[in-house]
């Protein structure tokens, strides 16, 4: 484990502003036992809890907060000069801080969409949701992590694609989902358990395929960019 | 012991002797700033991306609305559909203006300065959520306003239309003043909570965004109370409720408003509550942090 594994999840851990995290997780696997403890139909409260909850609002806003945290924190508060200056080759730190986010969001969201899924269906449902939402972790994390070092605004960034893409044109113009995260998650989850609760309009191969472009691209991307990286002040 | 030879000039200093404006002048002063601040003016071009970013696409909604209706002739949507339409930018809106307000201050640790003048600590928190709400309310009311235009010059029905329609109008301003005042206060509320604005904006963002599928949960329940009640989860859902209740049919038109149930007062009351819990929570945080 390098120092700067260690640094970027001290940094993550050590405020209690991590506390914030919580409450989402909290809120999928509560309303989840309680549809099961007072006998809803699965049919009817799966969607919106696995989908409408943990994939479409979970998954992108646990993600945004770290992915965008592990590196854009230092950069607001100038101490990344301190990781630059050292003589690392820069993949080792983009690599790991990539690694300590993606970890981070995939265990937060993993958890609680495991148990929500396993009271929907069935332990194999749960595990496929595990494993496409780390998939989708990873994917949002190198975004995230991407887009802090190539503008200075990267929470509000982000917000425009999960709010205004994924979220407002995702629901009424169809063609764009090809194009999101969410979609590409929901279509992994549904091929490894196939289940009435999720559907997507996206293929399987292309899901993949796309998933694994964005978690390389971007990461590729986010190297390049902290090659030639100038530490500038605040906006204004 | 020699004589002195330091001499002390006159260099012109003067005492202020003008007129002190009051606290009024303060609050007035922080809330005109705090209008600006939300839109950007008066601050660089990219402090304007996402607020104007916002304002262009809700402006292009409303024209567009406007330019079917006076081609069909129908009305795609009304004045109050129109707020809850735009509900997710609305949110967005809050996460770029409120943290900007905010959590700017409270990182710069420019408090005490302002805390120095004749400005009491709850005025300045009273300041930035009026100037939130003053600018949501702009964002809604104003494509409303495009579209009333649109409407008023395409009517066949003379006067009479334009009236007709400045009365479909009216309740539809005071509907976006309710969101604005329910949307503003929560969304300051979580600003002023962190000094970091990624983070305030996050936290704004999830705060919306993970009420609304609470909302559809509830409302699958197996008992009709519960259902109709579900609508108060949620911030958006909630004025959605207040607003079916007091205004009614004058703003939905008929087309199909939430099934409250007789519960409307009850949502008036919780939507007061949670401005008024909302407030005061404010006011205690300032409390606190200017006696830091």
């Amino acid at each position: 484990m390098s120092t700067v594994t260690w640094i970027t999840a001290r940094g993550l851990f050590g405020r209690s502003r991590f506390l914030m995290l919580l409450p989402l997780p909290l809120i999928l696997v509560g309303l989840a036992v309680l549809c099961r403890a007072l006998g809803v139909d699965p049919g009817q409260w799966g969607p919106p809890v696995l989908v409408g909850l943990g994939l479409a609002v979970v998954l992108p806003v646990v993600a945004l907060i770290v992915g965008t945290g592990v590196l854009g924190a230092e950069i607001d508060d100038g101490t990344v000069v301190h990781i630059l200056t050292k003589p690392l080759p820069r993949w080792q730190i983009v690599l790991p801080k990539l690694a300590v986010a993606a970890g981070v969001s995939a265990v937060t969201v993993g958890v609680p969409i495991y148990v929500a899924g396993v009271l929907a269906d069935s332990v194999r449902l749960g595990l496929a949701l595990v494993a496409a939402s780390a998939a989708g972790a990873l994917a949002y994390s190198a975004l995230f992590l991407a887009l802090s070092l190539v503008t200075r605004r990267p929470v509000l960034l982000g917000l425009v694609y999960v709010l205004i893409w994924e979220g407002l044109l995702g629901r009424f113009v169809t063609g764009t989902r090809v194009l999101s995260i969410q979609q590409w998650v929901i279509a992994l989850a549904d091929r490894m358990a196939p289940t009435p609760l999720l559907g997507t309009t996206v293929s399987v191969p292309v899901a993949a395929v796309l998933t694994g472009l964005v978690a390389v691209g971007f990461t590729v991307l986010a190297i390049d960019r902290l090659r030639s990286f100038s530490v500038a002040g605040e906006t204004s | 012991m020699s004589d002195a030879t330091g001499v002390i000039h006159d260099i012109g200093y003067q005492r202020y002797t003008g007129p002190r404006l009051g606290r009024r002048q303060v609050f007035g002063a922080l809330y005109g700033h705090g209008v600006r601040t939300v839109f950007g003016l008066g601050r660089s071009a990219k402090a304007k991306i996402f607020p104007w970013l916002v304002v262009a696409v809700v402006t292009v909604v409303a024209a567009g609305l406007t330019a079917v209706r006076s081609q069909i002739g129908e009305v795609v949507m009304t004045y109050a559909q129109f707020a809850d339409a735009m509900s997710w930018l609305v949110i967005f809106f809050v996460a770029v203006a409120a943290p900007e307000l905010v959590s700017r201050d409270l990182r710069s640790g420019v408090l005490p300065l302002y805390f120095s003048r004749p400005l009491p600590r709850g005025d300045y928190a009273l300041a930035k959520l009026l100037a939130l709400g003053t600018a949501l309310w702009l964002l809604l009311g104003g494509p409303q306003l495009v579209m009333f235009l649109g409407a008023a010059f395409t009517t066949s029905r003379g006067l009479r239309g334009v009236w007709d329609e400045l009365l479909d109008l009216l309740p539809g301003l005071l509907y976006a003043g309710l969101w604005a005042v329910v949307f503003a206060s929560i969304g300051l509320l979580v600003a002023s909570l962190t000094g970091k604005r990624a983070f305030a904006a996050g936290g704004i963002v999830a705060v919306f965004l993970m009420t609304a599928p609470v909302v559809g949960v509830l409302s699958i329940m197996p008992s009709r109370t519960v259902n109709e009640l579900a609508f108060l989860a949620s911030p958006s859902t909630l004025v959605g409720g207040v607003g079916n209740w007091a205004l009614g049919d004058r703003l939905t038109q008929g087309r199909g408003g939430m099934p409250i149930g007789d519960f409307g007062p009850v949502y008036a009351v919780v939507a007061v509550l949670l401005v008024a819990a909302c407030v005061s929570l404010l006011l205690l945080r300032y409390r606190k942090v200017a006696a830091r």
